[in-house]
């Protein structure tokens, strides 16, 4: 079959066994690959009502068809599980070496359950699968055991967890090759409930794609769209973090635990012009990318020095910087270094601590509470510390080793203000009071509040414009509500195929959707229009909104938090919060949800999504 | 209030003149340092035979050349902007957020990003500046 394997793998983890397995043709034209077909696979195998950490759960590793291809931004892959950190559906996306080196082994993906009694690794070397002993290497950081393992074969690719995953932190995360991570809603420690220290990867087999040589004039134009890409040159000059000086003019910045909009001088410290005039020392790229947007950087000097490593993206540039209000960008390097080694998501950890330092300003917690930690503003050191209390659960940092909104709830009284989340993610650094779509993206993505699981940032900022896919403008009004359930459909739709497909996000900004669904057809073989594409991506989304809903989420779960809906008095959301029901109320009536948030009966049907409802509406 | 002509020196003396009245811009704009020229693709069907170029140049927060030119100066600016002249109308009109259009593909733009993106409050106050000046477009008037 063109563009898959057509192999996975089924690990058991308890008994120690590796079987092959296969899909029907079908059910990949339906699901494609990645985070929508791993959804399919966990509602039909497996028990939803697990606990995340049980061994029952399983851990999803799936391609999409366009991994190994050597598409621009297919280096994608995506991981899935139910998550310790929201008890619904989680899922994260990865970029790196290790999908298209998987694909390369023999496989589409790979399914853990079980638990071992002790530390192992898993190896895939070229179609042979092998569980061995880990008890080396049980302990060491991401950055440490990546190293170990590569110098027995620098070939290998690595996915690996850090003494977070070890531990259990509700928001451990997984990493690749030391710069790439599955960051988001926990599966680190998925992983490391079953013992599983790593996984490693080496193939030489190569995918088939069905009409080669409209492929190589695809991906010709491809290239040539990228080059003339203003948004990838932005990317590949100031990476991710090029959008810290635009957003803070535009409201998207959260400031101070979101209780503020603008500060300048924070931007302008912790900008992405001011990483490449100081710490970058080199772009790097994943495979088969030609925009080269990640990172690389070095503090050769002062109190924060760290080796020359991963850099920090956009969102930890806030999560460590604008959100507890830390003005030195080498402090910033210096926290994701620390959480890439200890393998947390940046992102719930900052917004974690975030909320930690505004329980401190206003006395609910005191210096008994947090280990003699003076948790004032930018107190970097204390940052430092804490973060390290959370990954070994020392302390204090056990608490918040739980996220901020299972911390808050444990404290009670007003905590639960200061957590700003959605289903118990934190929310990404892009305020919804700035642009009211991004507040409806927050409340309705599958995984918690999330700027990844569609492509509503990149339409409302105005990054893209797709006439050609669906009615949109050229130009949003980010602070206005009227519009944006139309908007935010349509982005999810397309978007979450960045999650099936799987490529990039980034990369689907700097293409023309038609590039992308003749490369896809290509490599396939499978003739989609742009129709099938946005059907596909609503059944994605259905088909995880019925999981969640079996596992109990409903209406009551589709609300923003109460700082998001308390308006700024300062910088350019000022005075402007997203109107909650009207978005939501319109969105409802888009995606034909019924008033419960459940969906309705005949929009399964549509979708081809039977069993799901069955499941929903026939064993009540 | 005087109406100008788009894309004559008058309308640019006027554009010119809004921004050097700016206390606002001289604050944001005191380190930008340098030039920059608009390239308006002609279009005969919207009245615009022949492709406009202008030269601006700016320097902490004082303006220099504000002045129709030709290719070749164009050409020498530090940063060069182009595009078609229905996306430079939308971005007058205040229809099209300039560096939306810009990331879109819609408008074009060769120079050090960086420097734009460090310096895009500057930037977009020059363009909100021109949305004030009240224009005859060719296609209007």
């Amino acid at each position: 079959m063109n563009g898959y394997t057509g192999k996975f793998l089924d690990i058991d983890l308890t008994q120690g066994s590796c079987k092959d397995f296969t899909l029907d043709a079908a059910r990949l034209k339906k699901f494609i690959g990645g985070s929508s077909l791993a959804a399919s696979l966990y509602l039909e195998r497996y028990n939803l009502h697990a606990d995340p950490l049980a061994p029952e759960n399983p851990l999803m590793i799936i391609n999409g068809p366009l991994v190994g291809s050597g598409f621009p931004g297919s280096s994608r892959f995506a991981v899935a599980a139910k998550s310790p950190q929201t008890g619904i559906w989680g899922e994260a996306a990865c970029g790196g070496n290790f999908g298209p080196e998987l694909k390369k082994a023999g496989f589409d993906g790979i399914i853990i359950t079980g638990a071992s009694s002790s530390p192992v690794v898993l190896s895939i070397i070229n179609g042979e699968a092998k569980i061995s002993s880990a008890e080396n290497l049980w302990g060491r950081d991401i950055y440490d055991v990546t190293d170990v393992l590569k110098k027995e074969d620098k070939g290998w690719k690595v996915l690996a967890i850090g003494p977070a995953g070890e531990n259990l932190v509700k928001y451990a995360a997984i990493a690749n090759d030391k710069a790439h991570f599955i960051g988001r809603t926990g599966l680190g420690a998925v992983m490391g409930s079953k013992k599983l220290k790593a996984v490693i990867v080496r193939g030489n087999q190569s995918p088939g794609k069905a009409d080669e040589q409209k492929y190589k004039e695809i991906f010709k134009a491809a290239v040539q769209e990228i080059k003339e890409s203003a948004f990838a040159e932005s990317l590949h000059l100031m990476g991710s973090d090029a959008a810290m000086d635009l957003g803070m003019m535009t409201g998207d910045v959260p400031v101070k635990n979101w209780t503020s909009g603008g500060d300048f001088e924070l931007s302008s410290k912790l900008s992405g012009p001011t990483m490449r005039e100081t710490y970058l020392t080199r772009a790097h790229a994943c495979a088969n990318c030609p925009v080269a947007c990640k990172r690389v950087v070095a503090v050769k000097d002062g109190p924060c020095l760290t080796e020359e490593g991963p850099g920090p993206e956009y969102e930890t540039c806030c999560t460590f910087g604008t959100l507890i209000m830390n003005y030195d960008l080498a402090a910033v390097i210096k926290a994701n270094e620390l959480c890439n080694r200890y393998g947390m998501d940046t992102i719930s950890a900052g917004a974690t601590i975030a909320m930690a330092m505004e329980l401190y300003e206003k006395g609910i917690v005191n210096r008994q509470k947090t280990d003699n930690l003076e948790l004032t503003w930018g107190n970097m050191d204390a940052v430092f510390a804490l973060l390290k209390k959370i990954a070994y659960r020392e302390g204090w940092g056990d608490m918040l080793a739980e996220g901020s909104a299972a911390a808050a709830r444990k404290l009670g009284g007003s905590a639960i203000d200061s957590a700003v989340h959605v289903k118990g993610l934190e929310l990404p650094m892009h305020d919804p009071r700035g642009f009211h779509g991004m507040g409806l993206a927050y409340m309705m993505s599958n995984r918690g509040a999330c700027h990844l699981q569609h492509a509503a940032m990149g339409m409302e900022q105005g990054m893209v414009s797709w006439p050609q896919l669906f009615a949109m403008k050229e130009d949003y009004d980010g602070k206005t509500s009227e519009g944006k359930a139309l908007l935010v459909f349509n982005a999810e739709n397309y978007g979450i195929l960045g999650n099936s497909l799987s490529i990039c996000h980034y990369l689907m900004y700097c293409l023309k959707p038609e590039t992308v669904r003749d490369a896809f057809n290509a490599v396939t073989g499978f003739n989609f229009e742009f129709q099938d594409f946005l059907l596909c991506g609503a059944r994605d989304w259905t088909l995880k909104r019925g999981i969640n809903n079996l596992l109990g989420v409903s209406v009551k779960d589709d609300v923003l938090p109460k700082k998001i809906l308390t308006p700024l008095t300062d910088g350019a959301a000022s005075g402007s919060v997203p109107d909650m029901e009207l978005l939501r109320n319109e969105y409802y009536a888009i995606r034909g949800l019924t008033a419960e948030g459940i969906p309705k009966e005949e929009k399964l049907r549509e979708l081809g999504l039977e069993e799901l409802r069955r499941k929903l509406y026939e064993n009540k | 209030m005087a109406e100008y002509k788009a894309f004559t020196q008058e309308w640019m003396d006027a554009w010119k003149e809004k921004i050097t009245g700016s206390q606002e811009y001289k604050e944001i704009a005191k380190d930008w340092e340098g030039s920059v020229s608009i390239t308006v693709n002609a279009d005969p069907s919207k009245n615009v035979p022949e492709t406009v170029y202008m030269f601006t140049d700016y320097w902490h927060g004082d303006v220099r050349d504000f002045v129709l030119c030709d290719a070749a100066r164009a050409q020498t600016a530090k940063f060069v902007m182009s595009g078609d002249y229905a996306r430079w109308k939308q971005v007058a009109k205040k229809e099209l957020d300039a560096t939306k259009a810009l990331m879109q593909g819609k408008l074009k733009l060769k120079g050090d990003l960086t420097y734009v993106v460090r310096n895009i409050k500057t930037v977009n106050k020059v363009i909100d500046l021109l949305t004030e000046v009240n224009t005859i477009f060719p296609d209007e008037g």
